[in-house]
């Protein structure tokens, strides 16, 4: 694994952030000095286990009452708080075990944040779909999971193929779903009908026809259900616009190994893409241009970019177990953190920090585990240099000392760029207070 | 010499004086004289090639004798502290490449409970819980070498249950599916370039990983001076500092191909030995003297559990003749799931920009 230097990293702002592994662990990564900003994992949830590997995760982040959906490889679905996770509902899928025996993981899931009159009753609703295209709408009460989910819909999307990625919009009116052998197509999700399929491209001047593999989607805008872009197997980033026509209007290549991960930008037309092999960069989708690789740092897949709601930072984590935080604006690697598994998804918990003074008991035993695994992990390193560096002890000094004056110079700057992001972060939130005043009848995420 | 210099310097000085231009042949002289008081007499400074090689070889013969002089010095201040009783001065470790080395989070740690939890689910689970046996196919590239098949047959004599199919013209893909419905475990492919064998892909079937190594220093069991000949019992295997977890990923690809059961009767030991992301491999028979059989065993189920050891090199406990081949594997990528080279992922990739530092390994 790569290993990057402690000065190259000048820090992240405060922030919060959910991992999710192969083995089923949800691991939370917090940053909580303005100063050093530093992530550490702070908690770990679940218990190690293959068959529970995370296939596919939603959250409704907001300030009251906000949930965690998680879908399991063994075809269960959890809700859980994402403050403390505490399991609030559980979905043993034994519908979908009896119709078919043959392997058939969820592959895209959404909690719906918004409550339609119809659905009053129950307290959250879920869209899952599967690998065979098997998607369903069901809502669950979470006071008594005994009393299992009633399946309000349940329709398939395509006849052959393999869905490999689901989306849904910010109005939660419209999903989009594509994989392996099956366009992207939009479905209507309060009439349950099929309302837009792309088209494949056409065979080049050689003749060649590339065959449907869409691999990761995501919608350009939260109000905007008519672009979206689209990453495919053959390396290539395709934006889709539903009211011009049914084939691409922009495309272009990105590298040389399949599209894992796409994520859109708060303007509107910048997208991140992340592909097998590690590399990753910002791409203006208006002209197709690449404004800047966040490069260098991965050797292994990315499989989750996400970026923070208010903050300018983004995370990518993949197949390398680590989680990067990157500055949106250089392109620089803020903090890297090393989790010991194959990472699936991250998610950023952007209205933790507000509850940091109604949580103070909580708060006052966690810095004392940070400190206690901050002794354990100084002691060994201590005993290796002590036992290596005796009889060069003064050149090691030496060094140390120059690479102190480095960190304690970076810090300085550090604290700058913090407090700088402290305005932006302010500014930041009274917009968005603005915005939710505005917005109450929405209820906008 | 000195006195001699000395003489013909007062010489010069007379011809100066005698002769019409003497001034300025004096101005010079002085500032020569000038520029050797200030600064420290260098074998470079001097023009004449005689006289440079001759304070050359002072110098050098002066440095060995402050060498002998310390050498002297450390024996004696060892001999009286042995006399007087007193603990002997601390031995200076020297500073190699490989403990200056850069520190890495990623090196595994012994109490690690998520490592172990993640050994049981990964790709080899079943294969080292002894719930599967290892069956190997072994393969070569498209066109080949002679020197492709005459390596593949010393290698299915030193992996047991490994089977040798000819390549043909089949696609990969194609192959990794036909291992899938034949029960095999592992695929290895050789790749030969330029009539040598260049590349080894080993692809766990089947769920993956894929690994593609480097394979370099190929030498076969016929240019080994007094080889030996290997009996068909099952090897014991020994994996030497794969630290990280990319290491220990590797280690238990390499630890998948063999059994898990060695026999130790046969006396078979092979080695991969990791070191500076070079992975060096040899096979050896061994004979131990007849009180040092309880040491095998001890080692054989250190074996079994795949930790890193050195064999003790004593010639009086352990005499090892070579039986080839010997190679040398250097990890390029290593590929989550089997065999895929426009559509997979990768969980590991070297590239050129990852080598920051000399001292920076990644096994």
């Amino acid at each position: 694994m790569p290993r990057t230097t402690t000065l190259e990293c000048s820090g992240c702002p405060p922030l919060r952030a959910l991992t999710f592994d192969a083995l089923g662990l949800i691991k939370v990564v917090e940053a909580r000095d303005k100063q050093r900003g530093a992530p550490l994992v702070v908690e770990r949830w679940g218990d190690p286990e293959s068959s529970k590997c995370v296939m596919a995760v939603s959250m409704i982040d907001r300030k009251s009452h906000p949930l965690l959906a998680v879908a399991r490889k063994n075809n269960q679905i959890e809700v859980l708080s994402p403050v403390n996770g505490d399991i609030q509902a559980t979905i043993s899928d034994a519908n979908d075990l009896d119709v078919q025996s043959e392997e058939n993981n969820i592959v895209g899931l959404h909690l719906f944040a918004k409550q339609n009159s119809e659905l009053a009753f129950r307290d959250c609703t879920l869209l899952t779909c599967t690998t065979k295209g098997n998607a369903s709408i069901r809502s669950i009460e979470l006071a008594d999971s005994s009393k299992g989910s009633s399946c309000i819909k349940t329709w398939n999307v395509c006849s052959g193929g393999n869905i490999l990625c689901c989306k849904v919009d910010g109005n939660e009116k419209f999903a989009l779903f594509g994989g392996k052998c099956v366009e992207m197509n939009i479905w209507d999700l309060n009439n349950f009908t099929k309302i837009w399929n792309s088209k494949p491209p056409t065979k080049d001047n050689l003749g060649i026809f590339t065959p449907t593999c869409f691999t990761s989607a995501t919608f350009l805008m939260k109000d905007d259900h008519r672009k979206f872009v689209a990453g495919t197997n053959s390396h290539q980033v395709r934006l889709y616009d539903v009211s011009a026509q049914r084939r691409p209007v922009l495309s272009f290549d990105f590298r040389e190994t399949p599209i894992k991960a796409l994520a859109e930008d708060i303007d509107g037309y910048s997208i991140y893409v992340g592909n097998g092999s590690g590399d990753m960069a910002s791409v203006d989708i208006r002209t197709g241009k690449m404004l800047g690789c966040f490069s260098g740092k991965c050797s292994g897949s990315i499989r989750s970019i996400v970026k923070h709601p208010e903050l300018p930072v983004i995370a990518s984590c993949g197949l390398d177990s680590y989680l990067r935080l990157w500055d949106t604006k250089t392109r620089q690697l803020l903090s890297a953190v090393f989790l010991k598994q194959h990472i699936i998804h991250v998610l950023f918990d952007s209205n933790f920090d507000v509850k940091v003074a109604d949580l103070l008991p909580c708060n006052e035993q966690t810095p004392t585990e940070i400190l206690v695994s901050k002794e354990v992990e100084g002691s060994p390193l201590k005993r290796k240099k002590s036992s290596r560096n005796k009889p060069d002890g003064g050149e090691r000094k030496k060094r140390s000392k120059q690479s102190k004056e480095r960190k304690e110079s970076k810090e300085n700057d550090g604290w700058e760029k913090i407090a700088s992001r402290d305005e932006r972060s302010k500014s930041a939130s009274k917009k968005g207070n603005k915005a939710q005043f505005q917005c109450c009848d929405l209820d906008v995420d | 010499m000195g006195g001699k210099r000395k003489k013909s310097d007062d010489d010069d000085d007379v011809e100066a004086e005698a002769e019409a231009s003497g001034w300025k042949k004096k101005t010079r002289t002085t500032s020569e004289r000038e520029k050797e008081k200030k600064e420290p007499l260098r074998p470079s400074m001097i023009k004449n090639k005689e006289k440079r090689s001759e304070l050359h070889a002072k110098l050098k013969h002066q440095k060995k004798l402050e060498k002998r002089a310390k050498a002297k010095a450390r024996d004696a201040a060892l001999k009286k502290a042995l006399e007087l009783g007193e603990e002997p001065p601390e031995k200076k470790v020297p500073r190699t490449i490989e403990n200056t080395r850069e520190l890495d989070e990623t090196v595994c740690k012994p109490d690690d409970e998520e490592l172990f939890a993640g050994n049981d689910a990964d790709e080899f689970g079943p294969i080292l819980n002894q719930q599967q046996t290892p069956k190997i196919l072994i393969t070569t590239c498209r066109f080949h070498s002679t020197r492709g098949p005459a390596f593949i047959s010393e290698l299915l004599s030193v992996i047991p249950n490994a089977h040798y199919f000819k390549r043909g013209t089949y696609d990969l893909k194609k192959i990794v599916e036909y291992a899938k419905k034949k029960d095999f475990t592992s695929i290895i492919v050789v790749h030969t370039n330029r009539r040598e064998p260049d590349a080894l892909l080993i692809i766990g079937v089947p769920d993956g990983p894929t690994a593609h190594f480097k394979l370099s220093k190929l030498v076969l069991r016929k240019d080994i001076k007094n080889h030996g000949n290997p009996t068909g019992h099952k090897p014991e295997l020994v994996l030497n500092n794969f630290t990280t977890r990319l290491g220990h990923r590797v280690g238990r690809l390499i630890q998948s191909l063999f059994p898990q059961d060695p026999e130790f009767k046969g006396r078979r030991v092979v080695t991969f030995h990791n070191q500076r992301d070079f992975i060096f491999f040899r096979h050896h028979r061994y004979i131990f003297e007849t009180k040092e059989v309880k040491k095998a065993e001890s080692k054989g189920k250190k074996d079994k559990d795949g930790e890193s050891e050195n064999v003790p090199e004593q010639k009086t406990i352990a005499r090892l003749q070579e039986c080839g081949p010997r190679f040398t594997l250097k990890l390029i990528s290593l590929q989550h799931g089997t065999f895929d080279t426009k559509g997979g992922e990768y969980e590991w990739v070297h590239k050129p920009e990852m080598d920051t530092s000399r001292r920076r390994f990644f096994l």
